[in-house]
């Protein structure tokens, strides 16, 4: 258990800021490609969500990058970067004006924008335009005895509530699935800091025969053979866990989102299946 | 013998501000700063609200670049966050004048310098989850033009007639004696160096660690009173032999080149008309009300 690994979570900075509820947006005319590049319109991504949560299934929504809760944003450049270098998962989001002023939400992930639970009580007074703020904390954390296991984006409260142990020397993470290095997709162009990356979900065949098609959002995934310490990257004997953050795509090259969590050397870190290991358990949200 | 100052002609100016959000370098999406060995870092800096670090605690150890304590404010445009900044002065009263902990009570305890230029105040703990993102605080703001009965030549700056008095501050041997906890040499000080002094902040560098030994400053605690040793502080921040500068430790330490704990410039004189009284107890949650 993580009680025996040790952290510097008492040397982490808690540190405030605030997004605001997006409106869903569409390029005129809002048609984008699938696969067999015929065009499709479909709701995905921005705003409000009030049937898909953590914990559902990541296929199947007739949806595009379909992001569970709420995705809150700032229009200010400087504060949208803030808000995806600082904020982690398993923060906590307090409403700070409109109807639900005052309610506690909990972060689940990061997109292009930052996804944030509520219940549904709440979700049903929340307008878009009102003001969340989000209590950071966790850009820093460290194990102290894996010096060089990087951890992005995590908070130490869902860091608490991995089920991690130590065997031989090594760290095993509990996971939902493995996901091959060779779907690996849109993303591998940006920084590992800054929003997911894509599993290309486009040879549904193989989707099915690996079972990746029952993947839900919020569970942890491991890759093998991915290296997401500065990008993400193929690098032999290197392993990343990630969090599913949004749905499935009918785009090329596209596919649900994961956003890195962990990422170091085979010879540090290890993975064990348990299909449970999804952030909605883990984190114990309420729906 | 107690210094004397023209305390009673100062005036009292309103000045706002509003909760800072905090802010990175936008595209080319390149996040990292580089430490002072070069390897690239991400991690919070300056201010906002940050709750768990206070004026009173350690300027070190924490997983930050040069970090605010308590809650930071900044006017919305350019010329009225420099009369903000100029104005507020250590010491002085901050209200809140909107959100869930409305007419809640806070000091100025700092400024932070170039890149950031904000205010720093100090809240009680138990009201900063309650403080939003743009709330409106309010300084009652007085200091500027605070002047020491016969050391006309010992600029004040962002120092409040409410912090010099309790500052323990005595006149011995035409010298006027201020209680501190450290003396920094001038080769520590870094960043802020040809800036202005009337706000902002400057640095401690702390690369050399066997100097951070050497002058006891590992120990460097938020709020402390500090004197640095040949250093003109009267106009922008510059090196002079024989003048001082006394500031308060506003921010934490931070990895950059050039960069460490910042103060805030409160006292300099060109002349070598002062002498530092070494007191451990000489930081401003000492001076002034503070609730924690």
């Amino acid at each position: 258990m993580l009680s025996k690994l040790k952290t510097n979570e008492y040397n982490l900075v808690e540190m405030s800021i605030g997004g605001y509820v997006t409106q869903p947006s569409f390029k005129n005319p809002g048609y984008i490609p699938n696969n067999d590049g015929k065009s499709v319109i479909l709701p995905g991504m921005f705003g409000v969500v009030n049937n898909v949560k953590v914990g559902d299934q990541a296929f199947g929504w007739a949806g595009d990058h379909i992001e569970p809760g709420i995705s809150i944003d700032s229009e200010n450049i400087n504060e949208h970067f803030a808000l995806h270098y600082l904020v982690c998962t398993g923060n906590k989001a307090l409403v700070r004006s409109g109807d639900a002023k005052g309610s506690q939400g909990i972060v689940t992930g990061e997109h292009a924008r930052n996804l944030v639970h509520f219940e549904q009580k709440i979700l049903d007074k929340i307008c878009i335009g009102d003001q969340i703020d989000i209590i950071t904390h966790g850009r820093g954390l460290k194990l102290i005895d894996f010096p060089d296991i990087e951890l992005k984006k995590v908070s130490p409260k869902l860091l608490n509530s991995m089920n991690l142990k130590k065997v031989k020397n090594k760290l095993i993470v509990e996971v939902a699935m493995e996901l091959p290095i060779r779907i690996m997709g849109s993303g591998a162009e940006l920084n590992s800091e800054y929003v997911d990356q894509d599993l290309m979900s486009g040879d549904r065949s193989l989707m099915k025969k690996l079972k990746i098609d029952q993947m839900r959002l919020g569970d942890l995934i491991v890759i093998n053979h991915a290296d997401h310490k500065w990008g993400r990257s193929f690098k032999k004997d290197h392993i990343s866990i990630a969090i599913c953050i949004h749905g499935d795509s009918v785009m090329t090259g596209h596919g649900p989102g994961i956003m890195t969590i962990m990422t170091g050397k085979k010879s540090d870190l290890g993975w064990k299946i348990n299909k449970k290991a999804n952030i909605k358990n883990l984190l114990k949200i309420k729906l | 013998m107690k210094i004397q100052t023209n305390e009673k002609l100062l005036v009292n100016v309103s000045v706002m501000g509003l909760v800072c959000q905090p802010n990175f370098q936008s595209l080319p999406a390149e996040p990292y700063r580089l430490d002072s060995f070069g390897n690239p870092f991400l991690l919070p800096s300056w201010g906002s609200i940050v709750h768990n670090v206070s004026v009173g605690d350690s300027a070190f150890g924490w997983e930050a670049d040069c970090i605010h304590p308590g809650v930071s404010i900044k006017y919305l445009n350019e010329a009225g966050n420099r009369g903000l900044n100029i104005l507020s002065c250590v010491g002085n009263e901050a209200t809140i004048m909107s959100g869930e902990v409305k007419n809640s009570k806070g000091i100025v305890t700092g400024k932070s310098g170039r890149f950031s230029e904000q205010v720093i105040l100090h809240f009680p703990k138990k009201i900063r989850e309650k403080i939003s993102i743009k709330d409106k605080i309010l300084i009652k703001s007085i200091g500027v033009g605070l002047k020491i009965k016969n050391f006309e030549d010992v600029f004040c700056k962002s120092l409040s007639p409410q912090l010099i008095k309790n500052m323990k501050i005595e006149i011995k041997n035409n010298k006027i004696n201020i209680p501190a906890t450290h003396i920094i040499p001038e080769h520590l000080i870094g960043a802020g160096s040809g800036l202005t002094s009337e706000s902002g902040s400057l640095h401690i560098q702390t690369t050399d660690s066997s100097e951070m030994k050497k002058y006891k400053l590992n120990n460097l605690k938020l709020g402390d009173i500090i004197y640095v040793e040949n250093y003109d502080s009267s106009y922008q921040h510059g090196f002079l032999r024989n003048a001082w500068a006394v500031g308060v430790i506003g921010q934490t330490n931070g990895p950059r080149a050039g960069y460490g704990p910042g103060m805030t410039i409160l006292m300099s004189s060109k002349k070598n008309n002062s002498k530092a009284i070494i007191d451990p107890k000489a930081n401003i949650i000492n001076y002034l009300n503070f609730v924690k």
